[in-house]
């Protein structure tokens, strides 16, 4: 089986959307405590790649390892999988009809089976973490585009993951709420949470990614430090890609 | 009026924040004024002169007159060993409804009506683009419109009391022939709901089932899903009621009674129609919230119950009420099965006692006793409506407000 030391491995994946070649042959191994952070134009397959490994795309081809279990393997329970990925969306995707709290205690109960009172005690736990304590009561359709995005993220967080993915996270925030989110971010960094971050903040990328991947068609173009790849770029596409957007 | 909003911004702000926005409609003037109390006389002089002259008439209760007696309004003699029995009952009554028609007060109202309507109509529409401010334009306006109306209903009333008015009323209007049926009817209302919201009941929870079998990636499952959908949804509501009970129930002698049997079709019918509703419902709600649900390990069926149906349910309240208008005034096919006496809803009552009085007045009540019931929901849909329309994303905004 797997035996490395990785905490999610992605061998040879490929994705199809019907005759559209969106991943040719990823390989990928994320090690504990990593922030690996993605860059590339739109319709690179940044996400699509992202979302291989919580299984929201199912590879077509290949294979994704998390913590040693193969998770495309059919028998394998991907909802009990799921409880250790954790992902924001770019769209926040927060349940509207629920508070913020019951954003977070609905998975709680439901899929952890914490008692009420539990449940709560995290989820406010987790709140406060991304400051929004003060707000747990609040409707996603009465908060910012930066609240609902930190309380996205203590949504994923309350699951206590192993790994939290993010999918462009500051993408569809106004400029002045970027800060807040990311300020929440750099601080699981901090603390040692392993991440994966596709994103269009290359000062982010720079500053908290302890490696990078540069994309592009599908593919893994160039990958390494992030700051050798901003200062010194091996191919023309990833010089003509940071020409555009620095 | 306006002035004094815009004066209070002298005084505390909250005052001002609390009245909403200034209102910037102007002054009204004596001629915009008069216009529109024209307007609204002359639809009062129309409508509540002609009901206010058949009041009196019904109150004052007089006998029959020559003129009634001509037409063949007599008064009902039963039958004797001697003679047999004559004349209309409730003549009495259609007599002092034909006699105001025709009353002179009702000719002088109609036709002042008329002529103030007209007036209104052309002062309004004559003078409405010199008006100086917003509300003088609008009464204008609104006089114009409301002669328009004074107008045509008084219009048709002369007409109409031109014909056989004592034919129309005695047929029609012969509410005494209800005698003894009144309390008929409330029974009737109450079996059309029984079925009615039976249906409903039973209609949304097999149609939020079939709905989730619809939408199923699954083609087996999905396919006997629409096959129901589509016959029930295809073939009319009659043909099922009939099918069913007399092909089904009595062909196969099921220990079901009619009742029963309609409440079931009902049930089977408003399924598939709901389903349709709940689909369309949960497809509308964005994949991303199936998504956020799933990454937090939730199986589908968590998903749909706590995150999509949840919110489903909020946008299709409307289309379903909706639905629910309607099977309330399909409920009288269940005359095609043949009810028992006490189980006979408004429509069926209706006819029964048409049969057994050569009298339509039974229908006209009916129509009202159905508004009775259906005008109620239909203002609670508009207001379902509005709320969700004016909710930010149909929730319970509006609470808090922001």
């Amino acid at each position: 089986m797997n035996n490395d030391s990785s905490l999610v491995r992605l061998e040879n994946v490929h994705k199809w959307f019907g005759s559209l070649h969106v991943l040719k042959g990823i390989d990928l191994s994320l090690a504990p405590q990593e922030v690996l952070v993605i860059i590339g134009p739109s319709g690179s397959g940044k996400s699509t790649l992202l979302r291989c490994v919580n299984l929201l795309e199912l590879p077509t081809q290949g294979r994704v390892w998390f913590d040693g279990r193969n998770i495309t393997d059919v028998r394998t329970d991907v909802d009990e999988v799921r409880t250790h990925i954790g992902i924001v969306f770019q769209a926040y995707n927060l349940f509207p009809h629920k508070t913020a709290l019951q954003n977070i205690t609905v998975a709680l109960e439901r899929v952890l089976r914490l008692g009420h009172n539990e449940a709560r005690d995290r989820a406010l736990q987790q709140l406060t973490r991304v400051g929004m304590a003060q707000k747990a009561e609040g409707y996603p359709g009465q908060l910012s585009g930066g609240q609902q995005q930190r309380v996205a993220i203590a949504r994923a967080l309350a699951m206590q993951p192993k790994v939290m993915l993010f999918d462009e996270v500051t993408s569809a925030l106004d400029p002045e709420l970027v800060g807040e989110v990311l300020e929440v971010m750099l601080r699981l960094a901090g603390e040692g949470m392993t991440m994966m971050v596709v994103t269009h903040e290359m000062g982010f990328a720079r500053e908290v990614g302890t490696r990078m991947l540069f994309m592009d068609d599908g593919v893994i173009v160039e990958e390494g430090e992030p700051r050798e790849l901003f200062y010194h770029p091996q191919t023309d596409r990833l010089r003509q890609f940071l020409a555009k957007v620095l | 009026m306006a002035e004094t909003v815009r004066g209070s911004a002298a005084g505390p702000e909250a005052v001002v924040a609390r009245t909403g926005p200034p209102d910037v409609r102007g002054t009204a003037s004596p001629w915009a004024l008069s216009i529109f109390g024209a307007g609204i006389s002359a639809l009062v002089l129309v409508i509540g002169g002609v009901a206010l002259v058949q009041v009196v008439y019904a109150l004052e209760g007089g006998r029959i007159t020559s003129g009634c007696r001509a037409v063949g309004l007599v008064p009902f003699t039963p039958q004797t060993p001697t003679s047999p029995a004559a004349g209309i009952k409730g003549a009495e009554g259609v007599c002092n409804i034909v006699e105001a028609a025709r009353a002179t007060p009702t000719t002088l109202l109609l036709w002042l009506g008329v002529v103030v309507g007209v007036a209104a109509l052309a002062a309004g529409f004559g003078t409405y683009r010199r008006m100086e401010t917003r509300r003088r334009r609008e009464l204008c306006i609104t006089g114009a419109v409301l002669g328009i109306q004074a107008v045509v209903i008084g219009a048709f009333l002369l007409w109409f009391r031109e014909g056989r008015v004592d034919r129309f009323a005695s047929q029609f209007l012969n509410f005494e022939r209800l005698q003894g049926y009144w309390v008929g009817f409330i029974g009737a209302a109450k079996n059309t709901l029984l079925l009615a919201f039976g249906g409903e009941i039973g209609g949304i929870v097999a149609g939020l089932v079939l709905a989730m079998l619809a939408i199923s990636s699954r083609r087996a499952v999905r396919a006997p899903a629409r096959a129901y959908i589509n016959f029930f949804r295809g073939t009319p509501l009659l043909w099922q009621l009939s099918f069913f009970y007399f092909g089904i129930v009595l062909g196969l002698n099921l220990p079901l009674g009619v009742f029963a049997a309609a409440i079931i079709v009902f049930i089977l019918n408003t399924g598939a129609y709901a389903a349709e509703v709940f689909r369309a419902g949960i497809q509308s709600i964005e994949r991303g919230q199936m998504e956020a649900a799933r990454s937090l390990g939730m199986t589908y069926l968590q998903a749909m119950r706590f995150a999509i149906v949840p919110q489903a349910v909020r946008r299709v309240i409307p289309p379903l009420m909706n639905e629910f208008v309607i099977l309330i005034k399909d409920t009288a096919l269940v005359l095609v099965l043949g009810l028992a006496r006490d189980q006979l809803e408004i429509f069926n009552y209706a006819q029964e006692g048409y049969s057994s009085t050569f009298n339509a007045t039974f229908f006209v009540v009916a129509a009202i006793a159905y508004l009775a019931v259906t005008l109620p929901l239909i203002r609670l849909v508009n207001i379902a409506e509005r709320r969700l329309r004016g909710g930010l994303l149909g929730l319970n905004i509006g609470q808090q407000g922001l």
